[in-house]
């Protein structure tokens, strides 16, 4: 970000900001074509956006596909480093390596590769290898507004099922993936992925044993899990599957529109949506 | 044919001489008279008593249920009323567990989701087709479930062993207690197999799990037998098959969950969980829910549902009262086709399937496009003046009355409790 506005002082001050984006290459579900991963986009998106005083982005993979990175860059990325692992070298190792000398602050991912193993462990396995806290489905960062927290600590939004939102409070360094909620990430420019700059640094990585152990076939859909009812007699299956599920409820007729209203009012508390 | 028909005794001659022989003698004698009371045979089937027994409605016309066992028989059901066979489960004990299946449920809000009873039939599968044993039900391992709560609820889910957790971690977020402590219970039950939901949290604490024990987890199981589990990789486009590992994370909506089991769900008493829980120095803390503006949120997504159809006018108080409910507002289609709602914002078989906990309608009629969406709503609760509407009969808390009436009078009545 050359020509942004500068940062207030309170970003300035949180955690000194220097923060790290680890960028995979991710796989279109439908044509196959590889593209830039789309919570990785979101997460380095949520990296510009912070103006961080460093900011870090790092891919670890095998040289080849390299052009695919070219979209990040895009975004307005100046430069990124590319890890060189052999193929199927396992990326964990030579990533705790790597960061461990960069030492910083915050680190973004997205939440699963999309092409891979994609088990989503590589945060969780980078925070151990750099003793740092891991925070998942983030979808905002900002520095701790409370007065009393201690200095480093930052304040997340995190996303959860049901479109619902928590706010945490973080201590030191921590890795966080990006929540496919979190804000849209901007589109890719030609001009500066042209320009920007793919730094390749040699590194060793082990051969992931397990995944080799594995069999590996395409997906083919399974048939969808119907609830049905099993047991009880045929009758009892047949009303369940063609009936349409009656509540079995209370009935008003012709109240005052004060009694109606206290019903319905009793009825949201007992089930727990009103206090 | 109210009475059940009188039966003739049905002669055994084969019981009946034996009740005769006397063995007392070199040789076998017969006694002229039959013995005082002839030994009826257990094995010969009286056709007429099985048809009694499985009888369950005589009226329109007589259905029979052969899978009623003849022991419950007997009780010939009272002629044209409907009496459901309810068969006792049977309580499957596995005293003696050659290995164990964890099962780290998470029970949002306390209560058993569908995902948590999912995992529980997974780990079944484990448990049952195990090595050591072999055959259905016995198969020599057991199923211990972990959460927060009694394991009562869990007892027909197929849950063998229960160990709760302190009540007070289900309230608030602290993912990194959760992982000690399941570390911890490995460390004391050594199981052969720790299965968590796939879920937002379960699969955050299984990935601290297995990061911080070095083991591999398998990730979204969606297939599973006691030799290999598979799972979807590559973006969902592969198939990757392995032996069970030791952790695994289940994928929603693979395994249909149990009916008709009953286990112990025997409580276990381990004070490891806890300890290791409450040593652990959590780096993430103060968390708390943030008020989210629900009509921001997807009609999918939300929980809580108010919903408006061709009967409401005053779409004033419609408005107010979703604000005073903190409900997302919906309607049906004749209400979105007029305009007065977006039509995102349309329930039903041509808008949005909703799965909402709690859905409250004002004047919807109730058809079958609309029924069709409204089909996984645990509550419904319905306001119409037509006491024959379709919506009255699906509703939970049917009120037959003028929406426009009862809406402001609900305003009124948040407003006042609120205030109090
Ligand atoms: C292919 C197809 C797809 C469709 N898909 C959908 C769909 O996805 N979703 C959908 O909703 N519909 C759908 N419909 C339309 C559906 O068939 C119904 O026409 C529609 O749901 C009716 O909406 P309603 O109940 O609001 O209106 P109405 O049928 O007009 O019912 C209004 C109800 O309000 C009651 N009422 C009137 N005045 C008051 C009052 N003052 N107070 C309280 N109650 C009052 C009436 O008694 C009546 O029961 C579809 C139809 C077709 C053909």
């Amino acid at each position: 970000m050359p020509d942004a506005a500068m940062p207030d002082a309170a970003m300035i001050d949180w955690a000194m900001l220097d923060v790290a984006v680890l960028l995979s290459i991710g796989r279109h579900p439908v044509s196959g074509r590889a593209r830039r991963a789309a919570t990785d986009a979101q997460a380095l998106e949520m990296a510009l956006a912070l103006r961080p005083r460093r900011l870090t982005a790092i891919h670890a993979g095998p040289v080849a596909d390299g052009e695919a990175l070219r979209a990040y860059l895009g975004m307005g990325l100046e430069r990124l480093t590319l890890l060189v692992l052999p193929e199927g070298g396992d990326p964990v190792e030579p990533l705790v390596a790597h960061l461990r000398r960069l030492a910083p602050s915050l680190i973004l991912t997205g939440r699963q590769a999309e092409d891979g193993e994609g088990s989503g462990m590589l945060p969780y396995l980078i925070a151990r290898g750099l003793d740092a806290a891991v925070v998942p489905d983030v979808v905002r960062i900002g520095p701790a507004d409370a007065p009393d927290t201690k200095p480093g600590s930052a304040n997340l939004v995190q996303a959860l099922p049901r479109g619902q939102r928590r706010a945490l409070i973080v201590t030191g360094p921590f890795v966080a993936t990006i929540h496919p909620s979190a804000p849209p990430a901007r589109p890719s420019a030609f001009g500066p992925a042209r320009r920007g700059v793919i730094e390749p640094v040699a590194a060793q990585a082990a051969a992931d044993l397990f995944l080799s152990d594995c069999e590996h076939r395409p997906w083919r859909p399974k048939p969808k899990l119907m609830r049905v009812k099993r047991g009880g007699s045929a009758l009892d299956r047949l009303k369940a599957a063609t009936e349409s599920k009656s509540g079995k409820g209370q009935l008003l007729v012709n109240p005052t529109a004060e009694a109606g209203a206290l019903a319905i009012y009793d009825s949201l508390v007992e089930q727990g949506i009103l206090p | 044919m109210s009475q059940p028909p009188t039966t003739r005794r049905r002669v055994d001659p084969r019981a009946e001489r034996a009740a005769r022989t006397v063995l007392a003698g070199s040789r076998p004698r017969l006694l002229r008279q039959p013995a005082a009371n002839a030994v009826v045979n257990e094995r010969r089937r009286d056709p007429r008593a099985v048809h009694e027994a499985a009888l369950v409605q005589r009226q329109p016309r007589p259905r029979y249920d052969w899978t009623r066992d003849t022991a419950s028989a007997g009780t010939p059901s009272a002629a044209g009323v409907f009496v459901a066979a309810v068969p006792a489960i049977p309580l499957q004990v596995i005293a003696e567990p050659a290995y164990l299946v964890l099962a780290m449920l998470d029970r949002p809000g306390g209560e058993v989701s569908e995902h948590d009873r999912q995992v529980i039939a997974a780990a079944r599968l484990l448990a049952d087709g195990g090595s050591d044993g072999g055959g259905s039900g016995n198969g020599g391992g057991a199923v211990v479930t972990v959460s927060t709560g009694s394991g009562e609820a869990l007892a027909e889910a197929g849950s063998d062993r229960h160990v709760a957790l302190p009540d007070g971690w289900a309230d608030d977020y602290v993912p990194e207690r959760r992982a000690a402590a399941t570390l911890a219970l490995m460390t004391a039950l050594s199981p052969r197999h720790v299965l968590f939901p796939d879920s937002a949290d379960g699969g955050d604490v299984a990935r601290r799990v297995a990061a911080t024990a070095g083991e591999r987890l398998f990730a979204g199981v969606q297939g599973l037998g006691p030799d290999r589990a598979t799972r979807q990789s590559a973006g969902g486009s592969r198939e990757t098959g392995h032996r069970p590992t030791t952790l695994m994370t289940v994928a929603a909506d693979a395994f249909a969950p149990l009916d008709g089991v009953r286990h112990e769900a025997r409580p276990l008493d381990l004070a490891t969980p806890l300890v290791a829980g409450e040593e652990i120095l959590p780096r993430l803390g103060g968390a708390r829910r943030l008020a989210v503006d629900p009509d921001a949120l997807s009609l999918s997504e939300t929980d809580f549902i108010l919903s408006a159809g061709n009967g409401v006018t005053d779409w004033r108080s419609f408005a107010e009262l979703g604000e005073a409910l903190g409900a997302t507002r919906a309607g049906s289609r004749v209400v979105c086709d007029a305009g007065h709602l977006p039509r995102d914002r349309q329930v039903g078989a041509s808008g949005t399937v909703v799965g909402a906990r709690c859905y409250l309608a004002f004047g919807i009629a109730g058809a079958p496009q609309h029924l069709q969406g409204i089909t996984g709503v645990r509550h419904v609760i319905a306001v119409n003046t037509d006491l024959h509407a379709e919506m009255i009969k699906r509703a939970d808390l049917s009120i037959v009355a003028d929406a426009q009436a009862v809406m402001p009078a609900l305003i009124r009545l948040i407003r006042e409790r609120r205030h109090a």
